[in-house]
């Protein structure tokens, strides 16, 4: 492979060029109610070339290797008209070009276990919530993901790196008449098999709560005080902070850019941010990204003060910031683009207990169900929350979703608990997904969230 | 494909085959700048064989080995998963218009030319910052079954999406257009999103309450998804429908009717078949306001003993690969049929309320239900039948069994959305939570 990379590297005329060819490994085994929908392994391959010459920049992904020289005369026209109407030529961050092979260190190798023990464990997981009557369906899946990436500059890097992602998730349905609930349940991650296994709990937890949600009010909506949990905090500060910790995202963008400048306050005292690719054992763990640069533990935000950012080669030569290795595609379809790898707010020293108290009346919300991003503002919804009386945890509330501004929301956190925990399964929508996105916090007192209620 | 066919024939009681071409050139403008140029070559062949009723599975992006895909799909069909429909004898299919030859002298010169020229003119009108993004894309289908279907179709397109950012937003007002081919677009259409903008550049606080909301067609989709969600054959097989057992009944309001037709070649992307080579038909959801149809793929309407209608299509929601996904019911053509008044005449009938120009946070919420509560991604606010301003922290909430029941009106002209061709249409008495 290595030899092909390299003779189709030798016919690009470019000051500078890189080629990634991946081979995609992918296990499904999908339980809709009862039945088994969906069995099999397959493997898909293909490339991405990107070629800077001359301050233009372009990329092609291709399938088929015969096209190669045709992928490499497009992106060398692209780059040209890119080029000739560039107000400012795209530069490239200056790095050291490295030679690597990186497989991750694994609690259980998937590819050791036969597919009969995936389906028996994910048929185990299932059951749980089909056994209960008021469950009306499910949509558990195991998915195993196995990207075997290559990548080669005409810097000379030469980087092969293995990314294994395992994961039983989906959704339990309850329904009681034309009333219909439902939640999410998940255990994952990139570190091996292992982490799927006696997770019982996690599938048992989640079938009660969907059942109870049948008998649930719907929130009223307004402006409250809450305290979110893990699941939720992650999802705020991947959706509202995050993604415009991401460079590309505000590069243009003048106000977004403006607002964001290095040294800004942003948040409360107590909000420490950062991004952290390198952590071994979590979902977002890499250690090389898709321009062959080291991912780098990254300090977005330290006691409400923005101090980083996410770059690829092109940003960081743009805003003059280091490289910290967060370009990174979804697999061989596409170039890649700025992703948070393990983002989590650091945890502050207070027990579930002393936030309870702190907020006295409010809401406390659980888990995640979606969030989206729109300059400053942001919407995520919760799979449920429960009433806060005076300290106490009181009624089960649904339909929650909640909307905020990003500056104002991180200067409303008024408290952080001591419990920080992070997400096992991820699903990042920016034009491409990214199943390995991991983010979390510990439980947080925001004020003033408006809720959308009936 | 003939010799895989065979190959696959030999192992299997059914086999079917399915392979795709695409080629797609990305451009994006930002802040009136060409920012990116990124071109896709990319194929991929899938199989499906059936024995003894059990279905196997297989895809490959580079078919080097007929074999060993016919043996995955084999180790597939060992999962045990039930096949309990037959791949279809189709033919006598229409001749759609699908392909515009000039696709291929579209250069994407033409294109950066075209985004230069629609950034100036916004730029002018607006001051603002211009983002634009315009892709073209040409695909070409073929399915084959051993039943005998042996169908091809090609595709081409061209997109263009203005938009005019609102400052300290990644938003603003923004129109998709698509054809065949590259055309230039009209100035007036520009004019228009040009114009709504500068109306929407104030500012302002509402103080919540129950109002008049316009939903834009960019922002249709909020709504078309739980109803997509409701009228899967899917969803009524696993009981988590409210539609079921519904046909008959009037569920939204009588100015409502929703049809899906994939049929419909004046609008780029028809098909006369879908992924499973089954043919695609006029197929009309709601007529009037009353549930007239659910729509399914060969697996749900073999499930629920109903005719297949066309809609088992390869597709995903969240990014993900499509060839790697079986069929499954989606509506790709969903059109709501337009009213009698115009874009003016819609806003002039709002004493105060709301046009949510984008959704944010659409997919979160309770789906199946029908429950919405979204952010405004933005959201204009009209006075006396004026748009005075946009309000920046909001969000709007309900069911769309209730809301979509309050229909006070709806544009009489659509436009290419996600999800399908929608005109703006305005509801009654939604919630509003703001912070005032």
């Amino acid at each position: 492979m290595s030899k092909n990379l390299k003779s189709a590297l030798e016919k690009v005329r470019a000051e500078y060029a890189d080629i990634r060819y991946e081979k995609k490994s992918e296990t499904k085994i999908v339980f809709n109610g009862e039945d088994l929908t969906e069995i099999g392994s397959n493997t898909t391959d293909g490339y991405v070339i990107r070629i800077l010459n001359k301050g233009g920049y372009s990329s092609v992904a291709f399938t088929d290797f015969q096209d190669h020289e045709k992928a490499i005369h497009s992106a060398l026209e692209n780059a040209h008209l890119m080029s000739s109407h560039a107000k400012q030529p795209v530069v490239f961050a200056t790095t050291t070009a490295l030679k690597e092979d990186y497989k991750p260190r694994l609690n259980g190798d998937p590819r050791d276990i036969t597919i009969d023990e995936k389906t028996q464990l994910t048929r185990k997981y299932n059951s749980l919530a089909m056994q209960n009557p008021k469950v009306a369906t499910t949509n558990i899946s195991y998915i195993e993901m196995i990207r075997e990436k290559h990548f080669l500059s005409t810097e000379g890097s030469e980087i092969n790196e293995e990314l294994i992602t395992t994961r039983i998730s989906g959704l339990i349905t309850s329904r009681n008449g034309n009333l219909i609930q439902n939640v999410r349940a998940a255990v994952g991650g990139s570190n091996g098999f292992a982490i799927l296994k006696n997770r019982e709990d996690v599938f048992e937890n989640k079938t009660r709560i969907a059942v109870d949600l049948l008998k649930a009010e719907p929130i009223t909506g307004g402006c409250c005080n809450a305290i979110v949990n893990q699941s939720l905090g992650g999802v705020f500060t991947h959706e509202a902070f995050g993604h415009f910790s991401e460079a590309d995202i505000i590069e243009n963008n003048r106000s977004m850019r403006e607002k964001m400048q290095i040294g800004a306050r942003l948040g409360s005292e107590i909000v420490n941010i950062t991004d952290d690719p390198t952590l071994t054992d979590q979902l977002g763990h890499y250690k090389y990204d898709d321009e062959g640069i080291a991912a780098c533990r990254t300090f977005l935000l330290k006691n409400g003060v923005l101090v980083g950012r996410l770059h690829s080669r092109r940003t960081s030569a743009a805003y003059g910031e280091p490289v910290n290795g967060h370009c990174v595609a979804e697999d061989y379809r596409y170039a890649p683009i700025i992703r948070m790898g393990t983002i989590f707010m650091e945890p502050g020293k207070e027990t579930f207990e002393e936030l309870l108290d702190k907020l006295g009346n409010g809401f406390y919300i659980l888990d995640a169900k979606g969030g989206q991003t729109s300059g400053e503002n942001f919407t995520f919804g919760a799979q449920y929350g429960y009433v806060v009386n005076k300290g106490k945890i009181g009624k089960m509330v649904r339909d929650i979703n909640i909307s905020g501004n990003l500056y104002a929301t991180l200067k409303n956190i008024e408290a952080i608990g001591a419990d920080l925990k992070l997400s096992e399964v991820g699903g990042c929508g920016k034009g491409q997904a990214n199943i390995r996105s991991c983010y979390g916090t510990p439980h947080l007192i925001i004020n003033d969230l408006i809720i959308g209620g009936k | 494909m003939d010799d895989l066919l065979a190959i696959a024939r030999t192992c299997s009681d059914q086999a079917e085959l399915y392979s795709i071409e695409q080629t797609e050139d990305t451009i994006v403008f930002e802040d009136s700048k060409l920012h990116d140029i990124k071109s896709t070559i990319q194929s991929g062949i899938t199989i499906r064989l059936i024995k003894d009723r059990k279905l196997g599975f297989a895809y490959s992006r580079n078919l080097r080995d007929k074999k060993s895909l016919v043996d995955s799909a084999l180790a597939s069909l060992k999962g045990g998963v039930e096949a309990k429909f037959d791949f279809p004898m189709s033919r006598g299919f229409p001749q759609l218009d699908t392909y515009d030859d000039k696709i291929s002298e579209t250069t994407n010169t033409m294109v950066v030319d075209e985004c230069l020229r629609i950034s100036s003119l916004l730029q002018e009108k607006t001051n603002a910052q211009i983002y634009i993004d315009a892709a073209k894309k040409t695909s070409r289908t073929k399915i084959m079954n051993s039943t005998g279907a042996h169908l091809s179709t090609n595709m081409s397109s061209y997109l263009i999406m203005p938009q005019i950012l609102f400052p300290g937003s990644a938003t603003g007002i923004y129109r998709s257009f698509v054809f065949k081919t590259f055309q230039r677009l009209d100035d007036q259409c520009l004019n228009d999103l040009a114009e709504m903008y500068n109306r929407g550049q104030r500012e302002m606080k509402t103080a919540g309450g129950k109002m008049k909301v316009l939903f834009m067609p960019e922002s249709m989709y909020a709504f078309i998804w739980r109803l997509q969600s409701a009228t899967s054959g899917e969803s009524i097989f696993h009981r988590q429908s409210p539609l079921a057992g519904k046909l008959g009944e009037r569920i939204f309001s009588e100015k409502l009717t929703i049809t899906d037709d994939a049929l419909d070649d004046s609008k780029p992307g028809a098909r006369p078949f879908d992924d499973e080579g089954v043919p695609c038909r006029k197929h009309v959801l709601v007529e009037k306001g009353v549930l007239r149809n659910y729509y399914y793929d060969l697996n749900y309407a073999a499930q629920m003993n109903a005719e297949p209608t066309g809609h088992g299509f390869k597709t995903t929601r969240w990014g993900g690969d499509t060839l790697s996904v079986k069929p499954a019911p989606v509506t790709k053509y969903l059109t709501i049929e337009p009213g009698k008044q115009d874009f003016g005449q819609l806003i002039k009938s709002m004493d105060r309320g709301i046009i949510v120009c984008g959704a944010l946070g659409a997919h979160s919420g309770n789906i199946p239900n029908g429950d919405f509560s979204i952010g405004l991604s933005p959201g204009l606010y009209v006075d006396k039948g004026e748009i005075v301003g946009r309000i920046k922290e909001a969000m709007i909430a309900g069911n769309i069994y209730e809301v979509m029941k309050r229909v006070v009106g709806i544009e009489g002209k659509s436009y290419p959305a996600y999800t399908g061709y929608y005109p703006a249409v305005l509801f009654d008495d939604i919630s509003v939570a703001s912070r005032s």
